[in-house]
């Protein structure tokens, strides 16, 4: 699935967005997804001038977006009006450095549903060598509740 | 439902999931504000944990029903 199919699943877009083809879904259960780091992302101007390394922070919002195209339900209109939301990040690990030139291979996989809550194992890989592992755990939440009583 | 295993189960959750030690934890102790200081993201963590575990809807109910271990365990039993 390239990136136009991306497009329907997901709301980010560039410079954020973090996932740019989708080569194994199973929709409700997991995905593996590719992100192509390129020298050229804006973030690498300041992490760091001397040494561009994708921030840890950012390969956990890769991971969270190829969740939340898994969790899509894929009706336009019922998506419009909801948001998944990332609330706890537990027992990341950023193994090795991901660095411009590296093909990113995210993969994801529902653990948990119960109630409220989704919870995702995923592991972000360079060459089959594992750079970032961690699990994730997202709610739904109606889009116009959170500006409501602001 | 044997509602002293469910209490064990929901010590049992919040020790190992939650991160609360076990001596600071009994059946009536209060969960939230005034108590061991559980937050919105633990509450739907409870609920999560109950309806995966009990199969009991907790969604929408009322904060007395979450206010400690005795009473998430007796809306379980009466609500299975």
């Amino acid at each position: 699935m390239n990136i136009d199919w991306v497009n329907t699943k997901i709301k980010q877009r560039p410079p954020f967005q973090m996932i740019e083809k989708v080569v194994e879904y199973e929709a409700g259960e997991s995905a593996v997804g590719i992100k192509n780091v390129s020298v050229n992302e804006p973030y690498f101007v300041g992490h760091f001038p001397d040494a561009p390394i994708m921030p840890g922070v950012l390969i956990i919002e890769a991971c969270a977006q190829l969740c939340s195209i898994v969790m899509t339900s894929g009706d336009v209109k019922d998506d419009d009006k909801v948001l998944y939301v990332l609330l706890k990040v537990d027992g990341f690990k950023f193994v090795k450095p991901v660095i411009p030139g590296d093909t990113l291979k995210i993969s994801v996989k529902k653990t948990r549903a119960g109630g409220p809550l989704v919870t995702f194992d995923a592991t972000a890989q360079v060459n089959d060598t594992v750079c970032a592992k961690g699990s994730m755990t997202f709610t739904v939440t109606d889009k116009a509740g959170i500006y409501s009583d602001k | 439902m044997d509602e002293l295993k469910i209490k064990q189960g929901l010590k049992d959750f919040f020790c190992n999931n939650l991160g609360i030690e076990a001596d600071q934890l009994e059946y009536d102790t209060p969960l939230f504000s005034d108590g061991i200081g559980l937050d919105s993201i633990d509450s739907l963590e409870i609920i999560s944990y109950v309806d995966g575990e009990y199969g009991v809807s907790m969604t929408g109910v009322g904060k007395d029903h979450f206010y400690n271990i005795d009473a998430i365990a007796a809306y379980i039993v009466a609500n299975s």
